[in-house]
């Protein structure tokens, strides 16, 4: 009965995880440049190590840190000893996850050194000096004309348009 | 054997190259990651390529001690080095130094953290940081003939790698920093960006980080232009000689993808301005009937025809992925501008080419058509690839582990516990 209350509460936390990634969407969607926002987030994810399982990696570390033997162990034990409350297993995932290396990044304040200084932020290659952008169809990577008035991705003819309105429009990640 | 030997270990965000100083190659080159299969509870080592073969890694989930090429989760590195150190080199760190190619810029915490990570958990005898231009420089000049055309002064090394890409002026083994320009694309994102890509348009593989490596190694290179390539895709049938066919691995009769039709891929690779010559056309006719018979692993497989050269593509042109950031060439203009105006054609002349990234075929070639109208005409402009842009830093590294004054330019462990991390990495100038 106690694995029951566990699982159904990974799945809880699951879900949850899900929803806020979805209100994010939201804000994005909301707020004045969220073609901007978009394209960003776009950005960010390219940079994932697994963009596809996002969701589930947090749960998935606890099992990870557990041999196998502990397994059975914690059958026997989890009646006896008292469950961590969410809260408490939140936490500690918040200290041993290391973070990422943008907020590193923040924490050193490179902005504060003297501008002679080489560092990570000056050693960027900075904007392209021709601003042109090719534009390539988000359906089927042809050169596209057009501009979908809702959100804004590309495509190049109305067979493509119609695929985009059918499955991507409005969202941004496949 | 003396009782000081130097582990050489370019600690890449991709692949780690790991050896003894010295050698020619390095004894493992191993994903700088930890897997967990599916079938698996527990993250796995990898413990070289060649298990990646070993375990089916389909739709395995990946953990990186290393985000946009800095390495941020000491812990998960340690546990790493640890199965490297004892497992495959079998080395004892506290009777060896290290020599560690750090990235460029890297951060001072970071830096601190690595460094206890080597003197205090491993307890290696004495450390030299590295950084990864200046190897690559060193070992370019070191096999430098009349021929290659590298500058023993002074060259540009540009670093394809997997979390970004550096255009980075080394003079007389320094790498010049406050030159140094970074693209933040490298083989990390092209991966992902090929997921993508392939996800809509036909089978879900955002989970398959080894298969779509295995794609884009394969499948990808650079187009010599891009708006007839983009024509040529259009065609149907055997017109169209970019289209081919992965077959992603069905977990029973093989476990890792492969390319269904070898010589179909590589067809766009064969001439010298990436169209084929059109009697390389007549072969195909006897494929057709085999072609029909291809329906029933349709769900196995998917085809691929503009993505192979898109994909490489965002790294000449960022802009194109609403990056704001220059391309590779802009890049190195840029980097080389930064420069003494004396060092210019120096630069233009020995541009060395190396990281992982790189590889795509053709990757040079279209580098130089992009470089040469931004390059003043006087000035040549001539572009080395190595021998094996992979190994190229590793290679730099054991050569310079295995010069005499190595030992001098060391810290050493007392060294660290006397003055601390900030102070011992002032000896490294950067």
């Amino acid at each position: 009965m106690d694995e029951d209350t566990t699982t159904s509460n990974m799945l809880r936390r699951m879900s949850s995880r899900t929803r806020k990634v979805a209100t994010k969407m939201v804000a994005a969607l909301a707020s004045s440049d969220n073609r901007t926002q978009a394209a960003l987030a776009r950005l960010e994810a390219l940079e994932n190590d697994n963009p596809g399982a996002e969701m589930i990696e947090i749960n998935s570390d606890d099992d990870a840190s557990l041999d196998d033997e502990d397994q059975v162990y914690t059958k026997k034990q989890s009646k006896s000893t008292k469950r961590k409350t969410r809260q408490a297993k939140a936490l500690e995932n918040a200290k041993k996850a290391p973070r990422t290396f943008l907020e590193l990044l923040h924490e050193a304040n490179l902005e504060s050194l003297p501008p002679h200084l080489p560092s990570y932020l000056r050693a960027a290659v900075g904007p392209p000096s021709s601003t042109t952008r090719r534009h390539f169809c988000t359906v089927c990577g042809f050169t596209a004309k057009y501009t979908c008035v809702r959100c804004g991705m590309r495509f190049c003819a109305i067979r493509c348009q119609n695929i985009h309105n059918d499955t991507r429009c409005l969202k941004f990640v496949a | 054997m003396s009782s000081n030997n130097v582990v050489v270990l370019d600690n890449g965000a991709g692949l780690i190259k790991a050896g003894i100083g010295g050698n020619l190659d390095p004894t493992a080159i191993l994903p700088n990651c930890l897997a967990r299969p599916l079938s698996s509870k527990k993250f796995l080592h990898l413990s070289d390529l060649n298990a990646t073969a070993a375990f089916d890694l389909t739709s395995a989930a990946v953990r990186r001690p290393l985000d946009r090429g800095y390495l941020i989760n000491p812990d998960l590195q340690r546990e790493i080095w640890s199965n490297l150190f004892s497992n495959v080199l079998k080395i004892n760190p506290s009777h060896s130094s290290l020599l560690l190619v750090e990235p460029l810029f890297n951060l001072p915490s970071l830096q601190r953290a690595a460094d206890e990570l080597v003197f205090e958990e491993f307890g290696f005898e004495s450390l030299f940081v590295a950084d990864s231009p200046s190897l690559v420089h060193l070992y370019e000049a070191s096999r430098s003939r009349p021929s290659n055309g590298v500058s023993e002064q002074a060259s540009l090394v540009v670093d394809c790698g997997f979390s970004f890409t550096h255009a980075a002026p080394v003079f007389q083994n320094f790498t010049v920093n406050y030159a140094v320009k970074r693209l933040d694309l490298g083989g990390k994102a092209l991966t992902n960006y090929l997921k993508e890509l392939v996800s809509y348009r036909a089978v879900n593989v955002m989970d398959e980080t080894f298969i779509m490596d295995d794609v884009k190694e394969k499948l990808c290179f650079v187009s010599l232009d891009v708006a007839r390539d983009l024509q040529v895709a259009r065609k149907p049938g055997r017109d169209n000689y970019f289209r081919c066919t992965y077959v992603l691995p069905d977990g029973v009769t093989h476990t890792k993808g492969f390319v269904k039709d070898p010589d179909e891929a590589n067809r766009c690779l064969t001439s010298k301005d990436g169209a084929p010559k059109d009697d390389m056309e007549y072969p195909e006719v006897t494929e057709k009937a085999e072609d029909r018979k291809r329906v029933d692993l349709t769900k196995n497989e998917f085809s691929l025809t503009n993505e192979r050269f898109l994909v490489p593509e965002m790294i000449f042109r960022p802009a194109d992925l609403g990056m704001n950031q220059a391309g590779l060439a802009e890049c190195i203009v840029r980097a080389v501008n930064s420069c003494h105006v004396y060092l210019h054609p120096v630069l233009y002349e020995s541009i060395i080419l190396t990281g992982g990234s790189s590889l795509f075929p053709r990757f040079a070639e279209r580098l130089e058509r992009e470089l040469r109208p931004l390059v003043p005409d006087d000035y040549q402009v001539k572009i080395t690839t190595q021998e094996d842009p992979i190994l190229g830093v590793w290679r730099g590294g054991s050569l310079l582990a295995s010069s005499p004054d190595f030992e001098t330019m060391c810290v050493t462990k007392a060294e660290y516990e006397e003055l601390g991390s900030a102070r011992c990495r002032r000896r490294f100038f950067h």
